[in-house]
């Protein structure tokens, strides 16, 4: 009998940590939501150009590359590491894309495809050193960060690289949906494929699961090693594809391209509501999200004259708010 | 004999042993590849080059030890530095440039302590905030022109007896400080406590918010003197100083053979990983390298030791694990 009850009491703590969990998904997202649509109408209430057509369609351009690092990023998150390679590997990318069309004349989907295949090996690098050799994610990532700004600069050279191949003017000038460029379609559609894929496929599953709990992951028969590598190797290769819009943004490579995206991508996520300590708690399209307050407030900052370097010490700012409200909406861990 | 023998050969030491390996191979690498580096004045000019991280690399080692990480310190020593400069420009005063930039650094870790400590944030994301702002916050101050503070600071900073400068004893001085107060210590101790079970911790009566508000001061006292020293050594606040000094300072330490997890480490073994990344640092830029091949040979060389210390740290300890992952197994088995 005192075993029943013990079990009917475990249900009902069940169903009441469900409640409890959905009730604050739901505080969160309307949370992040709200905010977003706080600094909206506070914006267009203050400056007569935010609203513009133009300038809504610039928010959206200038943050369609970091928006599709910040995926990768968040998958790393997710399963409970952190990559610093990310703003290399856009390096990386964009010297791939832009050397192969701009100096060797080769179509465009040969380019994009060397530049992902570097990228994803970068990603299986990091992958194998954080799961197979045991090195800590923050380590082996800054490892990869050296060794791939280092390749990216050694094929760039002490030089500019001009694109002149009409498709990266195309991703970044021609309208596709409203008034906005395919590049950021492309985002746009990233973001949907990943956070539908995330939430409905197993390997999604197995993301939160080995973020949440390793130890519960591995003895309930999850590959930790598989997840891990395959993780990486998605963000590499999205990093990978944001180094080639940012290419179609920017038309020209030089050196110090991408330095610092990462931090820029980890604050995106971490504004949409990543969870700060451990992993497994988050979603995908939260941070595009985050991404997009970023992003607002960049824009409305210039717009106001305010100098990027104030704009940057905002934005560290910002970072301690989001974790604030973080800790407020789920409390002590 | 044997005793001894056996002591310095135990498990405890195996990350040392490599550590030295390595870095006598690291020796013998630059040595061969430019022979003119190794001389009467290298020492002198390791100390000098890499003052910054190995005053960092002694905050850093409790804050690694606590599970606390630091990503602030590169970013505060140029904020600092800024301050150092801005207050001299206005007040004509070293001394008090010295106190106002040396406030903001222990300012700015009273602030990330008590963000850490008492409102419950997590560490790494509170001082990568910090690593943000502060950055923009020291570009800011001059728009991102050097800062001139006159030669009265250099003169002091750069002043020589054989070749050293005044930095030398201010490192020896903090590396024997650093293992006095982690080694012989109640701090020592609760900095072990804490990042070995904080829970535990807390429960046995340490008082975790002070002692946690204590670490980040004392990252705060070494970026301080490290600001000063940067700006003297320069001749002026730059806001570029400190780039990547964090990342360099946690590699020092893990190098070193302490563990990111927390609850273990040494001073003496930072000591070693400093040494090891100072000759690489410097032997690297001797070498007259372009940077690309500086970043793709030092990212390669920490890569390779890193993993190559993991491999010989399982090889060691691979049949204590294995038998500890089977009675784990056994026992969440037996629950079920």
């Amino acid at each position: 009998m005192s075993a029943d009850a013990s079990r009917l009491g475990g249900v009902r703590t069940l169903q009441r940590a469900v409640v409890a969990d959905r009730a604050r998904w739901l505080a969160e997202t309307l949370g992040i939501v709200a905010i977003a649509g706080a600094l909206l109408l506070a914006f267009s209430l203050t400056s007569s150009q935010f609203l513009l057509a133009e300038n809504v369609r610039n928010i959206f351009v200038q943050i369609s590359v970091v928006g599709v690092a910040a995926i990768g990023e968040t998958l790393v998150m997710l399963a409970g590491g952190l990559d610093l390679s990310v703003g290399s590997v856009v390096l990386l990318s964009e010297v791939i894309s832009a050397d192969l069309t701009a100096t060797h004349h080769l179509a465009w989907p040969v380019a994009l495809l060397a530049a992902l295949g570097a990228a994803g090996g970068i990603g299986l690098l990091n992958g194998v050193l954080v799961a197979v050799v045991g090195i800590e994610p923050i380590l082996a990532t800054l490892g990869t960060l050296l060794v791939a700004a280092g390749l990216g600069q050694r094929i760039l050279g002490l030089r500019y690289l001009q694109v002149t191949n009409p498709v990266f003017n195309d991703l970044a000038v021609k309208n596709v949906i409203f008034n906005l460029p395919i590049m950021v379609a492309v985002m746009l559609a990233l973001y949907a494929v990943v956070a539908f894929a995330v939430r409905t496929t197993p390997f999604g599953r197995m993301i939160y699961a080995v973020g949440g709990n390793r130890r519960a992951a591995r003895l309930s028969g999850l590959s930790l090693v598989g997840v891990t590598i395959a993780v990486f190797v998605i963000a590499g290769i999205l990093s990978g594809v944001a180094g080639f819009l940012n290419v179609a943004q920017t038309g020209l490579v030089s050196q110090n391209d991408g330095m610092g995206m990462e931090f820029q991508a980890i604050i995106a996520a971490l504004v949409g509501g990543l969870s700060v300590t451990a992993g497994g708690v988050g979603r995908v399209e939260r941070t595009l999200l985050g991404a997009l307050i970023v992003g607002m407030m960049t824009n409305y900052q210039t717009i106001k004259g305010i100098d990027p370097s104030f704009q940057q010490a905002f934005l560290g700012g910002l970072l301690v708010a989001a974790i604030l409200a973080d800790r407020l909406l789920r409390g002590r861990q | 004999m044997s005793a001894v023998r056996r002591r310095l050969f135990a498990k405890s030491y195996i990350d040392t042993w490599f550590l030295l390996i390595m870095t006598l191979v690291l020796l013998g690498v630059f040595r061969g590849v430019q022979p003119s580096w190794l001389n009467g004045q290298t020492v002198q000019n390791l100390v000098i080059q890499n003052t910054p991280l190995a005053l960092v690399a002694v905050a850093m080692t409790f804050s690694i030890i606590s599970r606390h990480i630091d990503l602030s310190p590169g970013s505060m020593i140029a904020l600092s530095g800024a301050v150092v400069g801005l207050v001299y420009t206005a007040q004509g005063s070293l001394a008090l440039a010295i106190a106002a930039g040396v406030g903001t650094a222990l300012g700015v870790g009273l602030l990330n302590g008590f963000l850490v400590a008492v409102v419950g944030l997590n560490a790494v994301m509170v001082t990568l905030a910090a690593y943000i702002w502060a950055r923009g916050l020291s570009i800011g101050a001059n728009n991102g022109d050097p800062i001139d503070v006159g030669g009265g600071l250099a003169t002091v900073v750069n002043a020589s007896w054989h070749g050293f400068t005044l930095t030398a004893p201010v490192v020896v001085a903090a590396y024997v400080g650093g293992w006095l107060l982690l080694a012989r210590t109640k701090m020592g101790r609760y900095t072990y406590a804490m990042g070995g079970d904080p829970t535990a911790a807390r429960r046995a009566g340490i008082d975790t918010s002070l002692y946690t508000i204590l670490l980040f001061l004392l990252m705060g006292a070494m970026i301080g003197i490290s600001a000063v020293i940067t700006v003297g050594q320069l001749g002026s606040a730059q806001s570029t100083a400190g780039l990547g000094l964090e990342l360099d300072a946690i590699i020092a330490v893990v190098i070193g053979g302490t563990r990111l997890a927390g609850g273990e480490g040494s001073i003496g073994r930072t000591a070693l990983g400093v040494v090891f990344l100072s000759i690489l640092n410097s032997g690297l830029l001797n070498l007259g390298l372009t940077d690309d091949y500086f970043q793709l040979y030092r990212g390669l060389v920490l890569l390779s030791v890193l993993s190559v210390q993991i491999v010989v740290r399982r090889m060691t300890d691979e049949e204590e694990r294995r038998k500890r992952e089977q009675e784990q197994l056994a026992a969440a088995l037996a629950a079920t």
